[in-house]
């Protein structure tokens, strides 16, 4: 039987705060048979498809005013495994990722700053290590270097259309500097 | 692959640009066209097609084909087309050269100039046009700032289109009647089509992302943005078919050009109504020289608007037309031109030099290629400069205006050099110039990252 903690980033989002950290950590202090009911202000997509990728089920239901109840329950095993073989895995399957071992929050830095400091903590990590970080618009210059360098990222904006969120692994093609 | 790489060929596009400019401060300062011959005559056309098509029109190129990618997020649809089509404008740019030349008896017709600048003009910016155009179109559905750009390339459509046929007239191609009309009541809409649509439109929307970047902004779109956006829609579409439209019908397009005025003020205030906004809303407290300077830019555009509303009040608009046209080319255009210059050269060039060792160890910050006290002054003159010469247009000292555009031309040297500097890395100190692993940038080209 599942049990639901209760989290409502409301408050936060309605001062203009980003609650991308606290869901990440209170998703990440869930128990096997615990779930998560999730209060906000907007349907959070990204954040479905992210979870989903997790393992995490969900149940999105509008409750009045514009606010969203999203209830996510870790998927039954048998479920997963169901899904695993109907489809193969991704290049950023991010369901097979550790949790992540930094956290950046750049969204107030001058570029390309968030492009550098995202860089010199991968370059910090082992492989297969996973960095998530906030930003206020998409990296594009970034993007391509992640490939070159032989990471895995996934990355969108949230549904407040201001924040992107990207998460990367370290990869294991290191290059030298050389 | 997502994200968006170095242009290879923008910095050569603004090279080319940057020579014309100069050539365009040469001549003005040694006297050659408007105000020392009329504003139609061949030396004038020579002096302001190597500012908008050499200068402007490349700037403008270069930069689309680096930052439209950036706008939308989305590669460039062909990387491949950027070199031959710079090929073709600058060879048909001066095929027209030569053509007004020869017009003007300075050089013999050895060629069928103009008929071959209508070609070669032509093919280059319909290749813009396919490139930018499906870069785009992959990127649906397309923010504002692109659909700002969208306007613009139409609008270059249409410039291209009155200015190929005016040259096929001029070169003795073409020449019926009703076309012939087009070369005396047509020339406002390829000048407004050109000037309003392709080069200030595009401007706009580049302006609402980069400087909202460059400042730190938020980018939100707004509901003055949007009605800046339509307006200015309207704007040109008055004045392409609706004064297209009069002139088929055999009036003269004043009244379309009145409307698409009326619409296009409303339209830069409420763009320079945003643009204040940004720097109001503003995360970095102390900006760059380039963001002052392109809000000096802006402030010329203002003052441009209110030069045609209070001609048009005193009804001199047409007798002062060469004034109103030189504050948009030079101080709004040129001003905005050059103040991003001096934002995107040494931006490209830390990201071409440093990207590959960016996070392995010290590496100079973008700030760290340029010397802001030495540019500033640069730039201030610039912008004197330019008010000295509006004076002497609107009273008509020649001898003044020829002063005034030394000073411009010395402005424009001082400001080159520290975008050459800015290119070699020369303000970096050396220990640090080079770390291992960087890539060397050459002047003209940039070294695409094999993957």
């Amino acid at each position: 039987m599942t049990t639901f903690i209760d989290l409502d980033v409301r408050p936060i989002l309605r001062e203009g705060g980003e609650p991308f950290e606290q869901i990440m950590a209170a998703v990440a202090a869930l128990q096997p048979n615990q779930g998560l009911r999730l209060f906000a202000t907007f349907k959070p997509t990204p954040l479905l498809n992210m979870l989903g990728s997790r393992g995490y089920t969900h149940q999105a239901r509008e409750i009045g005013d514009g606010d969203w109840e999203v209830l996510f329950s870790p998927a039954a095993a048998d479920t997963v495994r169901t899904e695993v073989a109907a489809a193969p895995v991704a290049a950023t399957d991010t369901a097979q990722w550790p949790e992540p071992s930094v956290t950046l929050d750049n969204r107030d830095l001058d570029p390309p700053e968030p492009m550098v400091r995202i860089l010199a903590a991968l370059e910090s990590m082992s492989t297969g290590e996973v960095l998530t970080a906030l930003l206020c618009r998409e990296p594009i210059f970034l993007l391509p270097e992640l490939t070159k360098r032989g990471h895995h990222w996934c990355g969108g904006f949230e549904a407040d259309g201001t924040t992107y969120s990207i998460m990367v692994q370290v990869g294991s093609r290191r290059e030298s500097t050389q | 692959m997502a994200g968006v790489t170095l242009s290879r060929w923008t910095m050569a596009y603004f090279a080319m640009a940057l020579l014309a400019l100069l050539a365009a401060e040469v001549l003005m300062t040694a006297g050659y066209g408007y105000p020392q011959v009329p504003v139609g005559a061949p030396a004038t056309l020579v002096l302001v097609h190597l500012v908008v098509l050499g200068w402007l029109s490349l700037l403008l190129c270069g930069a689309m084909f680096q930052f439209v990618p950036v706008l939308v997020a989305k590669p460039l649809y062909s990387m491949w087309l950027c070199l031959p089509v710079l090929g073709l404008l600058v060879a048909g740019l001066i095929m027209l050269l030569s053509g007004f030349l020869s017009l003007g008896g300075v050089i013999e017709p050895v060629l069928p100039f103009f008929a071959l600048a209508s070609g070669l003009l032509v093919a280059g910016f319909v290749l813009v046009l396919w490139d930018i155009g499906l870069t785009l179109w992959n990127a649906r559905p397309l923010a504002l700032p692109a659909r700002f750009i969208v306007i613009g390339i139409a609008s270059l459509a249409a410039t291209v289109s009155f200015g190929a046929i005016f040259a096929l007239l001029l070169g003795g191609v073409a020449g019926g009647f009703t076309i012939s009309r087009l070369l005396v009541y047509g020339l406002p809409l390829h000048v407004i089509a050109g000037l309003a649509g392709w080069l200030t439109l595009t401007a706009m929307g580049v302006s609402y992302r980069l400087l909202a970047m460059f400042m730190l902004a938020p980018e939100q779109e707004r509901v003055s943005s949007r009605a800046a956006f339509w307006l200015g829609t309207a704007a040109l579409a008055v004045v392409v078919f609706g004064g297209s439209a009069a002139i088929v019908m055999n009036r003269a397009p004043w009244w379309m050009l009145l409307v698409g005025a009326l619409l296009g003020l409303a339209a830069v205030a409420l763009y320079v109504h945003d643009m204040m906004h940004l720097y109001h809303a503003r995360k970095r407290r102390k900006i760059e020289l380039n963001s002052t300077m392109a809000m000096v830019a802006l402030a010329f555009l203002v003052a441009v608007a209110l030069l045609i509303v209070v001609l048009l009040g005193m009804g001199q608009l047409t007798h002062h037309i060469a004034a109103v046209v030189f504050l948009g080319a030079f101080g709004w255009l040129s001003g905005l031109g050059l103040a991003m210059l001096y934002k995107i050269v040494p931006f490209l060039t830390w990201l071409e030099c440093y990207g590959p060792v960016l996070g392995k160890g010290v590496t100079p910050r973008v700030q760290d290629l340029v010397e802001e006290r030495r540019a500033r002054k640069w730039f201030v003159l610039y912008f004197l400069g330019i008010l000295g010469a509006l004076a002497t247009l609107l009273l008509g000292a020649s001898i003044g205006f020829r002063i005034a555009a030394a000073l411009m031309l010395v402005a424009t040297v001082g400001i080159i050099v520290q975008l050459v500097r800015a290119r070699r890395l020369d303000d970096v100190p050396s220990s640090v110039r080079f770390p291992a692993g960087s890539h060397r940038p050459r002047l003209l080209m940039a070294l695409i990252q094999p993957r």
